[in-house]
């Protein structure tokens, strides 16, 4: 998976999250969820690698976890060669400037109490900024480097819409100029003009600073645009990777293959070819024997309900977790 | 009976465009669910009063899933929760307008009359699920208590209905789920449970706010399809708010395109949708990056330049000229006329029709 262009900024080994639900007075502890069951991948600096799937397939957890918003299970995290799985949390603080998050939901990420100016001086306080000027300084140009208007320097998040309040998010992720910034989902709450000038602008920044990005995102139309890898995540484990050429002209899991079918068309929305498959989506407390996606898959063969398959290389650069491909 | 009917799989469209009969689409004229007259809004802030939405008028038919689109910030959301008087008042203030309800203006319904609509005959579906559920309550606690609100049951029936309806939304072991605090679900099954709540009592009209924003494709597939059924079985008439115009093309029959607090553009979806004649609605459409075509050759998206003019910085003339590749000489000081085209096509423009 490593393209062999030196040390990976990333590397993530076989990642676990599991949540244990709380124990009930009187019954029996319920078996962990497996929100992030086994996931590995690389990210190369200069990358983005797009990570999509199944809503509640882990995708926020996984990348929760390898920033160590939340402390993984068990697997390894790399990244510019040291292992956050065992450093001192006092080297971890350091690190955390060089990786940033933006949220999927704008509203819970920023502290309602705070103006907007403020919010944005918040990541150069964090990291030893003082001058009152230059944060000051600082904060305007990140406003307007994101497109909005100085006056909002002094509004509180709930006077700006959700679409303003994301871009404040993506303001202060980039304060630090970051090496990695994980973006969950952050342009599906803008509108398509503006999600346009996000994508650029982003675009500009990994140009201009260098900057990597794991690219957490449902809009399949956007991932094919921005991403020069895609990994597809289903039920806690990642079912397909490869390059996004690889991923939309010949998608090789038939998860990918029902993602893809599923997505709206602009010119042709009314006349879908196939209908959304169904079936159950199973519960990550009681996971199936086998294949996670078995019961939803229009080829399901009789291995696929007694075995896991493993993500394997089908191609070179393509990995797929299908028995019917391997 | 109604006029229009959705669906998202071929099959299911072409069945209803038989089963119409288009004598009837034609002559009949459809009933009004909701009709918005000349609605304007305004918020009193620090900086003084705004307004953020400036008059608009629009109409929802019995049976129809009608699409309201626009920028961020142009006032969809506050038209939205207007209608159910859900805003906060005082900072926001209904300053003209008439919001009729099955012919009853709801702007002089009574807290209590309101009360009684919100949920049963009107329901909405949140843009922000996480601050729209409560934290300290269980999912159960929540959709049990919206349904004992609306419908004489019994508790342990109110929970099995609460489970049935997590059930519908695609929510794996629903019966677990209630069981859960909503910071435990991912953010897409907050938003499935806001859905199940707003489904929960049946609804005559549902308004819902950017409703499968953070789905995936595959499940944002399911749940309009799932609209889409209760709507053929119940007659329900929906108005959604989305920025995804994959999603209005296929499941909307009308479009209203909102720009800066006024509605510039309205008509039959694939119709506006093939042929914008608002420059914003072009802009808007050329933003989309589409699938296969830009393909790594370095092009940038297309965008509209500029940015979302503030409440207290909104442009004279026409709100969108600064933006505007076409804009003249008196789009900057003079309103722009109603256009009126063939096939319900209406959009507010100083240019002549055809010169984009
Ligand atoms: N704190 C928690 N306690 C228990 N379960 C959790 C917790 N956080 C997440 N989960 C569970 O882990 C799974 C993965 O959730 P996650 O938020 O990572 O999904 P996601 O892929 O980001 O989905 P979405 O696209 O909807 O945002 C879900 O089943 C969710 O219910
Ligand atoms: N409580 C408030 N006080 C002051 N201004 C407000 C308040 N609520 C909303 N506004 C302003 O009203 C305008 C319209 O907001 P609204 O939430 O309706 O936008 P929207 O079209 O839904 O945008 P989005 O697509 O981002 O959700 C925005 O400029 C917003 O800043
Ligand atoms: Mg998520
Ligand atoms: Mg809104």
């Amino acid at each position: 998976m490593n393209k062999g262009k030196g040390p990976a900024l990333l590397e993530v080994r076989d990642l676990k999250k599991h949540f244990l639900p709380r124990k009930r007075f009187l019954q029996e502890q319920a078996p962990p969820v497996r929100a992030v069951d086994g996931i590995s991948f690389t990210l190369q600096a200069g990358e983005t690698l797009g990570l999509v799937g199944e809503s509640g397939c882990g995708k926020s957890t996984a990348a929760r976890t390898l920033l160590r918003l939340i402390e993984p299970t068990s697997g390894q995290i790399s990244f510019c060669g040291k292992n956050l799985t065992d450093i001192p949390e006092t080297e971890m603080r350091a690190l955390r400037r060089e990786m940033q998050i933006i949220f999927q939901d704008p509203y819970s990420s920023v502290n309602p109490a705070r103006r907007i100016g403020r919010i944005l001086q918040e990541p150069f306080e964090i990291h030893g900024f003082q001058n009152k000027k230059e944060k000051t300084e600082k904060a305007a140009q990140l406003l307007e480097r994101v497109g909005l208007p100085p006056e909002h320097f002094n509004r509180y998040p709930h006077e700006l819409s959700g679409g303003q309040l994301q871009r404040v998010g993506i303001a202060r992720a980039i304060a630090l100029n970051p090496k990695l910034v994980v973006a969950d989902e952050p342009v599906s709450a803008l509108d398509v003009s503006i999600q346009a000038q996000i994508i650029n602008l982003l675009s500009d920044l990994k140009e201009q600073l260098d900057i990597s990005y794991l690219f957490i995102s449902h809009d399949m139309g956007v991932v094919e645009y921005f991403c020069d890898r895609v990994a597809v995540m289903y039920f806690g484990k990642i079912v397909e990777l490869a390059n996004s050429e690889q991923i939309y002209n010949s998608p090789q899991h038939p998860y990918t293959t029902a993602l893809l079918n599923a997505i709206p068309n602009l010119e042709s929305g009314r006349i879908k070819q196939e209908a959304p498959i169904k079936g159950d989506i199973p519960d990550p407390g009681n996971p199936p024997q086998g294949c996670a996606f078995q019961s939803r898959c229009p080829l399901k063969e009789k291995q696929c309900a007694e075995e896991i398959p493993a993500l394997k290389e089908i191609a070179p650069g393509h990995y797929a977790a299908c028995f019917l491909k391997q | 009976m109604f006029y229009y009917s959705i669906g998202n799989s071929k099959t299911g469209f072409i069945k209803d465009q038989v089963r119409l009969n288009p004598f009837i689409v034609k002559t009949k004229m459809p009933s009004r669910e909701l009709d918005i007259q000349d609605l304007k809004i305004s918020f009193s802030t620090p900086r003084g009063k705004l307004t953020a939405v400036n008059g608009i008028s629009f109409h929802l038919n019995q049976g129809e899933t009608l699409a309201l689109v626009g920028e961020s910030g142009c006032g969809k959301t506050v038209s939205a929760l207007s209608i159910l008087r859900l805003l906060p008042e005082p900072p926001a203030e209904i300053l003209s307008g008439k919001i009729l309800f099955s012919g009853q203006n709801l702007l002089s319904l009574n807290a209590k009359a309101l009360q009684n609509l919100r949920g049963r005959s009107i329901s909405m579906i949140f843009q922000d699920p996480m601050t729209s559920l409560n934290p300290v309550l269980t999912i159960g606690e929540q959709m049990a208590e919206t349904l004992l609100r609306h419908t004489p049951m019994s508790r342990p029936e109110a929970l099995q209905k609460s489970a049935d309806l997590l059930g519908k939304v695609e929510i794996p072991s629903p019966k677990e789920k209630l069981k859960h605090y909503p910071h435990q679900l991912s953010g897409g099954m907050r938003q499935r449970v806001m859905i199940a709540m707003a489904l929960a009592c049946s609804p005559r009209v549902l308004i819902a706010d950017e409703p499968t924003t953070a789905l995936d494709v595959l499940i944002q597939a399911q749940i309009l399809e799932l609209l889409g059924n209760l709507k053929r079985e119940t007659g329900m008439s929906i108005l959604i708010i989305t920025h995804d115009l994959g999603v209005v093309a296929e499941i909307a029959q009308r479009v209203l395109i909102m720009y800066a607090g006024e509605i510039v553009e309205s008509g039959p979806a694939q119709a506006l949708l093939d042929d914008p004649r608002h420059p914003y609605t072009r802009g808007l459409i050329a933003s989309v990056p589409k699938l296969g075509a830009l393909k790594k050759t370095g092009t940038r998206l297309e965008e509209i330049p500029g940015n979302v003019p503030s409440l207290d910085q909104r442009p004279s003339g026409c709100a969108f000229h600064p933006r505007c590749n076409w804009a003249i000489e008196k789009c900057k000081t003079q309103k722009p006329p109603l256009r009126e085209g063939e096939g319900q096509r209406q959009w507010r423009c100083h240019l002549e029709p055809g010169s984009l």
